[in-house]
């Protein structure tokens, strides 16, 4: 049979496209937020600062592109689940940019020579590393309504949730020293938006099996994790 | 032939003339707060011709709900529903197969008698169609009039028809002018009425508001709405969001065959059936 109601169809893909583009938007802001936080580099801290503007504009465009089309196409079945998820990762896109924000914002603050500890720095590092490799992962899996691909992400954010509480052991042993022991509470910060990001991917993911399945079940539950009653 | 009636079978029936048909009377239900009646359509065809229309079809209507019937156009839903109160046969070379059950009745049966079928179970069309030449309290009595019903308990009758399809205080001072002197959505409500006076315990609606503006449209979904707590209600619909605002169930129907029935909400956001889904979200049709 003929495809009809072309012109809304392309308008939700494009919407798609949109909001998952964002998602790149996203692992730019983390690879130089993470590369400024290696390098110290106050200047292009202070250029994802300003750059979360456009990842805020995405969010505004997406936000109000389905809501309009809410109005006006009244989408049902998977049309309206695709429609649902895309208001929640749009979300988490604009959630994971803040979070860049909120790394970068500690890089000035440390100074031009902080105290670093090394071990806590390149286990901040690996966690950016595997945190973008979680949201690009969560896009490729949005984008192939791939459920596997998506459930996958548990166990990626459970290796990220580890070195999270790894970095409060070093920064427990991180000895007398004041301004270690404040660069390093500062660092808990990094670690703790990191891990945070980590969350917001696996979120993408139960958006992915929702479309997919009809039914929306969170693939961990934090309030209630297993063999925990 | 004379049919026995046994104790089960619900109704206020008394003693038969031998010729007499089997009557579908009012089930005793107190009408302010009564419940409708359950319909069941066994392995029901119909045929226009050779062709046919309606295939060995299964579906029940719950009492007290709105059940929708959608599809494109052809797919047999208004042949259905015209099969539930037997006016499918009314055209000529058509045919119909199979049981249709009010509770335990089988209004198919042989012995049935075909008006008070239809008296059981009413109908609203696509068209508001009052009868041209009869005033507004003249459109509502004429039901009741012709089962005997006159003087105060006919002006009751028509009162509380036109109270229950929402019209009365639109038309309480002109009962006497025509009653296609009213507006588009007011002379779909009188039809509703009309098809109160005489008590059914089954509506149907083939397309009601599709001639109507979007404001006499809510007006008759209101309505609906409130009728469901008396009658059980099946409608036909082209409007997919028609069906979601009203609908307790929604049966999707293709090429004359049920495809899925549930819930309006899973219709409308999981549905089984990937035909459902093309249809409903505008993919064919």
């Amino acid at each position: 049979m003929p495809e009809t109601r072309q012109a809304f169809h392309d308008e939700l893909t494009e919407l798609e496209t949109q909001a998952l583009a964002g998602l790149d938007m996203v692992v730019t802001a983390l690879e130089r937020t993470m590369e400024a936080l290696s390098q110290q580099d106050v200047e292009l801290a202070a250029m994802v600062i300003a750059d979360d503007d456009r990842i805020d504009g995405r969010y505004l465009e997406v936000h109000q592109g389905i809501l309009s089309l809410l109005a006006r196409q009244a989408p049902v079945a998977t049309d309206l689940r695709l429609v649902a998820a895309l208001l929640d990762v749009i979300k988490h896109v604009e959630r994971m940019g803040d979070q860049c924000v909120n790394i970068a914002k500690t890089i000035p603050l440390t100074g031009h020579e902080p105290p670093i500890v090394p071990e806590l720095l390149s286990t901040l590092l690996e966690m950016g590393r595997r945190v973008t490799q979680m949201i690009e992962q969560s896009k490729k899996a949005f984008a192939g309504r791939n459920v596997e691909l998506a459930e996958d992400l548990v166990s990626r954010d459970e290796a990220v949730n580890r070195m999270h509480r790894e970095c409060f052991r070093i920064a427990l042993e991180a000895g007398e020293d004041v301004d270690t022991r404040e660069w390093a509470m500062m660092m808990l910060g990094v670690g703790r938006a990191l891990e945070r990001m980590g969350d917001n991917a696996v979120d993408i993911g139960e958006q992915t099996a929702f479309i997919v399945t009809g039914l929306f079940r969170e693939f961990t539950d934090a309030s209630h994790p297993a063999g925990v009653s | 032939m004379t049919i026995p009636l046994t104790s089960s079978q619900r109704g206020t029936e008394t003693e038969q003339a031998p010729d007499q048909k089997r009557r579908f009377e009012p089930s005793g239900k107190d009408q302010a707060t009564g419940a409708g009646r359950r319909v069941s359509i066994k392995g029901l065809s119909a045929w226009y011709g050779d062709q046919y229309a309606v295939k060995e079809l299964d579906l029940e209507f719950e009492p007290n709900k709105v059940t929708a019937i959608i599809g494109p156009s052809g797919c047999g839903k208004s042949t259905m529903v015209r099969c539930i109160n037997r006016m499918h046969e009314e055209i000529p070379g058509t045919r119909v197969e199979g049981e249709v059950l009010l509770d335990d009745q089988d209004l198919y049966a042989n012995e049935v008698d075909v008006t008070s079928v239809r008296r059981a179970v009413g109908m609203v069309f696509q068209k508001p169609n009052p009868f041209p030449t009869m005033s507004v309290y003249d459109n509502v009595a004429s039901g009741p009039k012709l089962s005997g019903t006159k003087g105060k308990h006919l002006k009751e009758r028509v009162e509380q028809s036109l109270r229950s399809a929402a019209l009365w205080d639109e038309v309480k001072d002109r009962l006497d002018r025509p009653g296609i002197g009213l507006s588009g959505g007011q002379q779909q409500r009188l039809c509703i009425a009309r098809t109160l006076a005489v008590e059914p315990e089954v509506v149907l609606m083939d397309e009601p508001c599709s001639a109507l503006d979007p404001v006499a449209t809510l007006r008759i979904e209101e309505l609906i709405e409130e009728l469901k707590t008396r009658y059980t209600i099946v409608i036909v619909t082209h409007n997919m969001q028609q069906a979601g605002r009203v609908a307790d169930s929604t049966a999707f129907m293709l090429t004359g065959e049920l495809v899925e029935v549930g819930p309006t909400e899973t219709i409308f956001t999981k549905p089984t059936d990937d035909r459902t889904e093309q249809y409903v979200s505008g993919r064919f049709g």
